[in-house]
């Protein structure tokens, strides 16, 4: 069920950050029906969780709330890589690798010691 | 008294000298994995001595040697409040032996807390954002940044940026995502975090800040190894070349490009593992720096002991 929920959130942003417009949950809901049978409630609380967590802001119009993604998906992942993986002070979190400012002679010399060995040269 | 004194100065010397003498060590990149026991067991041995350390002035050896039966009754005196060793010193050195364990049991649970908080955070945005391509057996993340780094943990995955995806050859993807694999699967993220927990339990010391910085290096060699196992260097090098060269994230904190380099140049020159005699001069050391605190601190206890018995021996 947990990961039926998070498939589900991952759906719902889908669709939202795809169509880029204000949507209820009514809305979400139709187009979700059109592939599965699901219950109002049930994305009633996803997109609620999504609320909490900070991804949809969200107004109330009428007796119902409108949603809408707080970022775009782009800006969305460029927040997430940033947050979790310049966070030098906790390399046991995340391991990043191959992420080295190089200076331009460092970068030249890589290339120079690559150009050495053509990719169909040498074996290992 | 005596041995407290030198495990004591032992300690004091393993923390700041040795970093110096490991560092100058040039074969810890021909054998990364050795060389990350050598940087283990010496700071596992600076703990361990000042642990011992504080015991021997707790207990002093005549005590402890005495008779085995009365080394049982000093501790249970310890546990109770028994009058025989509730001098000073005793309270000092359990305090402080205590004190010692508290911190490095504190920081470590918080090291570890911490990075699996941030972990799921990660992964949590990673289900959202990332779709699992069962082919490379990696998570994709839609993002024009190269990047390819691994999210350790019980469900560990190997992550890979689409930017990477189209800047590299397939086989250099490959090769890249062995490295990422031979992460997962050794664990390095346990590594690192041992290493971290001891400099912030006690920050500053030379030992513990070079062997961070040192071990994060080497778990990068031996991941380079563990994937060369299965995929011609060449490839490993050529990944690396263009992951490091290319447009590097603004936000992305790198030791420098030295450790490219070193890599770089490994991959595409590599030197001849250690001997088997070298090999076993390595694990010696490791073990004589795992257990010579212990030894020590039992040394007085078992003259002691020996004497006491060689004495009835001899008066029979």
């Amino acid at each position: 069920m947990v990961r039926r929920l998070g498939e589900l959130e991952s759906t719902i942003m889908d669709r939202m950050w795809a169509t880029n417009a204000p949507a209820s949950v009514r809305d979400v809901l139709e187009h979700l029906q059109r592939e599965r049978t699901i219950a109002y409630t049930t994305v009633m609380t996803v997109m609620d969780k999504l609320h909490t967590k900070g991804l949809l802001k969200r107004e109330p119009v009428g007796r119902a709330y409108v949603y809408e993604t707080v970022s775009s998906k782009e800006a969305y992942t460029a927040e997430v890589m940033r947050d979790s993986l310049s966070r030098s002070g906790n390399r046991a979190a995340t391991l990043v690798h191959f992420l080295e400012r190089l200076t331009p002679e460092e970068a030249n010399a890589l290339d120079a010691a690559l150009q050495v060995y053509p990719p169909k040269g040498r074996r290992s | 008294m005596i041995v407290a004194a030198i495990l004591a100065s032992y300690c004091v010397f393993a923390a700041l000298v040795l970093p110096r003498l490991l560092r100058r060590a040039t074969w810890a990149d021909r054998a990364p994995r050795l060389a990350i026991a050598m940087w283990q067991a010496a700071s596992i041995s600076v703990i361990i001595s000042a642990l011992l350390s504080a015991f021997a002035v707790a207990v002093p050896a005549s005590v402890v040697g005495h008779e085995l039966a009365e080394l049982f009754e000093a501790c249970a005196a310890l546990l109770g409040d028994g009058a025989t060793l509730s001098t000073t010193s005793t309270r000092v050195g359990l305090a402080a032996a205590g004190l010692l364990v508290a911190r490095v049991l504190y920081t470590g649970g918080a090291v570890l807390l911490g990075a699996r908080r941030e972990r799921r955070r990660h992964a949590e945005a990673l289900a959202l954002l990332g779709r699992h391509d069962g082919e490379l057996g990696a998570v994709v993340v839609d993002y024009e940044e190269c990047m390819a780094y691994c999210l350790p943990g019980r469900n560990g995955k190997a992550v890979i940026t689409t930017g990477a995806l189209r800047s590299l050859a397939p086989e250099h993807v490959a090769a890249v995502l062995a490295h990422e694999q031979a992460h997962l699967r050794g664990r390095h993220h346990l590594v690192l975090a041992g290493t971290e927990a001891l400099l912030r339990a006690f920050p500053g010391v030379p030992l513990f800040v070079r062997a961070q910085a040192e071990i994060a290096r080497l778990v990068e060699l031996l991941a380079d190894d563990v994937a060369a196992r299965r995929h011609p260097r060449v490839h490993i090098a050529a990944a690396l070349v263009r992951l490091a060269t290319g447009r590097v994230p603004a936000f992305a904190l790198g030791a420098g490009g030295q450790t490219a380099l070193t890599r770089v140049r490994r991959m595409l020159n590599p030197e001849a593992p250690l001997a088997r005699r070298e090999r076993l001069a390595g694990r010696v050391a490791v073990t004589l720096l795992l257990a010579g605190p212990a030894i020590l601190a039992a040394v007085p206890g078992v003259s002691a002991f020996l004497a006491h018995h060689c004495h009835s021996l001899l008066s029979l």
